[in-house]
């Protein structure tokens, strides 16, 4: 038992994460309640990727980004899979490389360009890394989804959007978790409205994602 | 609601008497994790088997002392390359075992590559008494500012004081969110700060003329961590910054150890470890208050135990009770085995030539490498970091470095300058590898 749980109120807010809206950062906290619900709902998402019982899914991430990659980890144990970690930073791109080496995982999240970058100083081919888990990469950033496309490895888009995550379901398709959310497009860009719970909430948040809503559940990058 | 006045976090543990903290300790260690370790971790079995000892052959600390064979990061290194395990035959349990684990971290591979380590955490880690002691307390902020790669454990454990965690990356690109969320939520506690993020903050100031004492006036404790801190740093981190620095670091790879307020050794639990420090080049005790090598025995992890895991780390240790009360040991590290360098008779260590080093303005942020081809060496080699060349270029900064090292450790060194970026791109974000073999 924790000594919240024992002597205190638990603290209302789980952690403080940030998002980054209109180019400024916005300190963004989240509950523990979040969490678990943001887990439940990206946990079939994960498993789109290819995440099952027994397997085993890398998160590249970076702390600041712990309000989407915790439920991510803990969607990873809702399917009965295990996870582990690295920085989406090139001076942790050799953790990327030894750990799919060493753990074989059935997926890899969150590969950016640095990481790919990282990758080529290592003297490393990103192709050759990753081949074992082609087809079942989720990219940050155009930069690494262009790059690993161009490689051959076929793989999706993993977006932050606002609080949430959306992901690629087919090209320039993104799909979004439309029983927690409500998202429509404003001059270009999607906004998004929780109707879900959530600790800070979203009223029209201008996400500074560029696409339209054709219908609810999915966006049209572009 | 509990009293956030109290002092200790786990009153009743920390003051324990020594009496029953050591007769525990060896209670806990012969009848419990010696006899699960040596029944399920091959590592250990193939390493007292080589010995020729059993457990039965270990029944008091007398037979600890004198029969169990030492491990190190290489022994566990040859078990993993030889029978391509991973986990070097730590293991004593199956890593898939997902009712048990939940991840898969890693270590932060300073010094080869990172070793795998499942974990089964759930809820707050021992650093629940070390985060207390910084002065958070329930309600309040406290940055975590760190990696991903060691998993959650920080998060609960801030949680576990009833703070509330503000996540950063452990980056000098985070500089000026770190300022500006010091400022916004003004938090009482952070984890942790290392060399190169005080490089970046004194960076900072330069460009932007910002305050950082009134920024950082919340803090009421700073861990600092990943390498030792210089007198320069640390005179600007505490006397220009105003923050309290609380030094932590390592206990041979089982846990950590850090400063409480008196600032006078770093604690170590010896409810979660047992702690020996023996000759460097032996088995014999080193004696209290003399400089030994750390070799560390967990009590409590029962995934992948280490057992008298010599960890390279010199320190020097003292089971005398600390002035703020606690009767847990405490240790001063000194600074790593494999990191010394004899020349002419004379040994060396990097925190031996750091405060030279910081004290060359064009070097200040002490960034240096000890070129070590052998432990005894002809020459002492150093490559040192610079910010800018100074105002009669490289050949004489070269001198002023060299002479600022002779004095200090008595031995003239043979300096190779190289700019500070190229040490700081051998990171890990918070330390550089102190030794380089070329």
């Amino acid at each position: 038992m924790t000594f919240a749980a024992a002597y205190e109120d638990a603290p209302r807010a789980w952690g403080v994460g940030r998002l980054l809206l209109d180019g400024e950062v916005k300190p963004w906290p989240v509950s523990q309640h979040d969490i678990d619900d943001e887990a439940e709902s990206q946990a079939p998402r994960l498993a789109s990727l290819g995440v099952g019982p027994g397997d085993l899914v890398l998160i590249v991430a970076m702390l600041s980004e712990a309000i989407h990659a915790v439920p991510l980890e803990k969607a990873a144990g809702k399917l009965g899979a295990l996870y582990s970690s690295a920085d989406a930073t090139p001076s942790d791109a050799f953790r990327v490389a030894y750990l799919i080496r060493q753990l074989e995982p059935a997926a890899v999240v969150g590969v950016n360009g640095a990481v790919v970058e990282g990758l080529r100083d290592l003297g490393r081919d990103p192709a050759e890394i990753l081949a074992a888990v082609a087809g079942h990469v989720a990219t940050a950033d155009d930069v690494a989804c262009d790059e690993l496309t161009r490689l051959g490895l076929a793989p999706r888009r993993w977006v932050k959007l606002g609080p949430t995550s959306a992901w690629e379901e087919e090209p320039g398709t993104l799909g979004y978790d439309q029983t927690r959310w409500d998202a429509s497009d404003v001059d270009g860009e999607i906004v998004l409205t929780n109707t879900a719970d959530r600790l800070t909430p979203c009223d029209r948040l201008a996400t500074g994602v560029r696409g339209q809503v054709p219908r609810p559940g999915r966006i049209a990058l572009g | 609601m509990g009293d956030p006045k109290r002092r200790y976090f786990s009153p009743e543990i920390e003051t324990k008497p020594r009496e029953r903290i050591e007769r525990e300790r060896d209670e806990k260690l012969l009848g419990d994790l010696l006899p699960w370790a040596y029944e399920r971790s091959a590592l250990i079995q193939e390493v007292w088997s080589e010995a020729g000892v059993t457990i039965d052959d270990v029944t008091t600390m007398d037979d600890f002392h004198q029969k169990v064979p030492f491990i190190s990061k290489d022994t566990v290194r040859s078990f993993r390359d030889r029978h391509h395990d991973p986990y070097g035959g730590l293991l004593c349990l199956d890593p898939e075992m997902t009712e048990v684990f939940s991840a898969i971290f890693s270590t932060s591979g300073t010094t080869g590559d990172p070793t795998p380590a499942p974990y089964a955490g759930r809820g707050p880690s021992m650093l629940v008494r070390e985060f207390w002691e910084t002065g958070c307390r329930p309600g309040d902020h406290f940055v975590e500012m760190l990696f991903t790669f060691r998993g959650p454990g920080i998060h609960d454990t801030i949680r576990g004081i009833g703070a509330t965690p503000v996540f950063l990356d452990h980056s000098p690109a985070e500089v000026p969110q770190l300022v500006r969320f010091s400022r916004e939520l003004r938090p009482t506690a952070w984890y942790n700060l290392s060399g190169p993020l005080v490089l970046a903050l004194e960076q900072h100031v330069a460009d932007t003329g910002d305050n950082l004492a009134e920024a950082f006036a919340s803090y009421r404790g700073v861990i600092f961590a990943g390498e030792p801190i210089g007198p320069r740093a640390r005179h600007i981190v505490e006397d220009e910054w105003g923050l309290e620095l609380f030094v932590q670091t390592g206990v041979g790879d089982v846990g950590a150890a850090t400063e409480c307020r008196e600032h006078d050794g770093c604690h170590f639990w010896e409810d979660t470890c047992y702690v020996e420090h023996l000759d460097p080049d032996g088995a014999e005790p080193a004696g209290d208050g003399k400089r030994g090598e750390l070799v560390a025995t967990t009590l409590i992890d029962k995934i992948a135990p280490l057992v008298r895991y010599r960890s390279d780390d010199l320190v020097r240790v003292t089971r005398e009770q600390c002035a703020c009360g606690r009767t847990h040991g405490r240790l001063w590290p000194l600074g790593r085995k494999g990191d010394e360098v004899v020349v002419g008779g004379r040994s060396v260590l990097p925190g031996d030539v750091w405060a030279a080093v910081e004290s060359v303005p064009e070097t200040s942020a002490g960034l240096f490498q000890v070129i070590r081809t052998a432990r005894e060496v002809d020459r002492l080699r150093l490559r040192v970091g610079y910010s800018a060349e100074g105002p009669k270029g490289l050949g004489d900064l070269r001198a002023r470095v060299t002479d600022a090292v002779q004095a200090a450790v008595g031995v003239q060194p043979e300096v190779e300058l190289v700019e500070n970026e190229v040490l700081l791109r051998q990171g890990p974000p918070h330390k550089i590898p102190r030794v380089a073999k070329a």
